[in-house]
């Protein structure tokens, strides 16, 4: 069955960094606002299906580590582009879906697609 | 752990009795229980009831406990009843001042957060009930609690927060405890936590680096602890009757720490001269262990292997709602769900609670 088109807003509905949930056929669906481009997953985390789209959007924390000089690196980037589970703090990379934690974890995304002004997202 | 022929019912018809749920009473709350000069000293202090130990829960603000669904008794209801199909919430107060230093003082907090229970969240569903909170500083007046308000209907148990007391709890300064609970029929929960370890583990609090490290050592250190001493001195022996639950770690410690007991009792056996049968006899026959917070093997299947060594029928089903580590219930029962036969979910998710709580459902 192809995938149905649905308009879920216009684009002056989500400001950049903002999102909105709506119910898409009787799923919670997320759309995220980054830098003007737009993401879409479901609603529900791959660990215990908390409400992982109404998390926190924060950076994160990352380290490298110098086998020479043992020292050890901290970074904090990608400020706005990590969703927190509300739930339990699993971390997900917006612009990917991908579980910062988990390889191979990643949320499931639908197509979003801006025609006129209105947003579309297909599934 | 047989193979599943039945499809198991879902969890919404099934009766779920959920070991442990919290309350999250602040120092303004305990105010009106509290005798003077201690109801002063609440309004007054700025130490209160719960001095932080400086580490941040919250992951640099990623994660925020969110604590409005225990406020009330209907707001349980809401947000832990009827979201998670939970039917009988076992609630404690989570009062954590088995850890202070000052005696008084904490044997008063102790009769407040008791009063506070029974007074704001226990007489308006029948399915709500209680854990007495007990402070272990003083003995007799912990025995003395069981008296004054273990015969409430509404109480199933007594909740001991572990870490913290010093000595261990199975010391014999502590069997007038032990004893009272015997006589007013009420088992034993014990809860570990993060927030005594400055107590109990002072050198790995001053030196670990993370409160990852912390919290995931806390719950099960505090537990090792107080079953080791409970079975080596002798308490699961002089008191036959009292069972003894261990909340908020999981399963994964108990097999390790049950065969290794096994294995050092008979070695030293002389040390431990009150029991009468192995360590293994004992915690199979008078102590359960709540699933929360379920471990997360890679390998999801393994840990059905786990539930099965700790065994189906000393396996207490438990959320900790609200706190951030909690389980919704689908974490465990999948694994009930996987391999276990409907009998023993059944049990799991309400038989056992109803026996060590003694409940009438």
């Amino acid at each position: 069955m192809a995938d149905e088109e649905h308009v879920v807003a216009r684009e002056s509905d989500i400001d950049d960094g903002e999102r909105l949930i709506v119910d898409i056929k009787g799923r919670d669906v997320a759309i995220f606002n980054i830098d003007g481009e737009y993401h879409a997953y479901i609603n529900w985390c791959a660990h215990q299906s908390g409400p992982c789209c109404e998390g926190r959007r924060t950076g994160t924390t990352d380290a490298s580590f110098d086998r020479e000089t043992l020292e050890q690196t901290l970074t904090y980037s990608r400020e706005g582009e990590i969703l927190n589970c509300p739930w339990h703090g699993w971390e997900y990379d917006i612009k990917t879906g991908e579980c910062l934690s988990r390889s191979g974890v990643r949320l499931p995304s639908f197509p979003v697609q801006v025609d006129e002004g209105k947003i579309i997202v297909s599934f | 752990m047989t193979e599943q022929i039945e499809r198991p019912r879902i969890i919404e018809d099934e009766t779920m009795v959920d070991a442990d749920v919290h309350l999250s009473i602040s120092d303004a709350d305990l105010i009106p229980y509290l005798d003077e000069p201690y109801k002063s000293r609440m309004k007054h202090s700025r130490l209160g009831a719960s001095p932080r130990d400086g580490w941040d829960r919250s992951v640099s603000g990623k994660i925020e406990e969110d604590t409005a669904g225990v406020q009330s008794p209907q707001a349980i209801k809401s947000a832990l009843c009827d979201e998670f199909h939970v039917d009988y919430p076992i609630i404690n107060t989570f009062g954590l001042m088995s850890r202070n230093p000052e005696v008084e003082w904490s044997v008063a907090l102790m009769r407040a957060h008791n009063d506070l229970l029974l007074d704001q969240f226990l007489d308006v569903y029948d399915e709500f009930k209680g854990l007495i909170t007990l402070t272990t500083q003083d003995p007799a007046a912990a025995a003395e609690e069981l008296d004054r308000v273990g015969s409430e209907k509404q109480i199933v148990g007594a909740y001991v927060h572990n870490t913290g007391p010093n000595p261990p709890l199975g010391d014999p300064i502590y069997d007038p405890i032990w004893a009272a609970a015997e006589d007013n029929g009420l088992n034993v929960a014990f809860h570990g936590s993060a927030n005594g370890f400055m107590y109990e583990f002072p050198r790995q609090n001053q030196s670990l680096n993370q409160f990852l490290g912390v919290h995931v050592l806390a719950h099960p250190w505090s537990h090792m602890l107080t079953l080791t001493s409970l079975i080596v001195e002798g308490v699961v022996e002089k008191f036959p009757g009292l069972e003894f639950a261990f909340l908020e770690a999981g399963l994964s410690w108990v097999p390790y720490l049950m065969f290794r007991l096994n294995k050092e009792y008979s070695i030293r056996r002389s040390e431990a001269p009150l029991l009468e049968k192995s360590p293994e006899e004992y915690i199979r026959d008078q102590m359960y262990f709540a699933s929360q917070p379920i471990e997360e093997p890679n390998e999801a299947s393994d840990l059905n292997s786990i539930i099965d060594v700790v065994g189906a029928d000393s396996v207490l089903f438990a959320t900790d709602y609200p706190h951030w580590d909690f389980d919704s219930p689908d974490a465990l029962d999948r694994h009930l769900r996987d391999a276990f036969t409907p009998e023993e979910r059944t049990q799991v998710l309400s038989g056992n609670a109803t026996e060590f709580f003694d409940l009438d459902l």
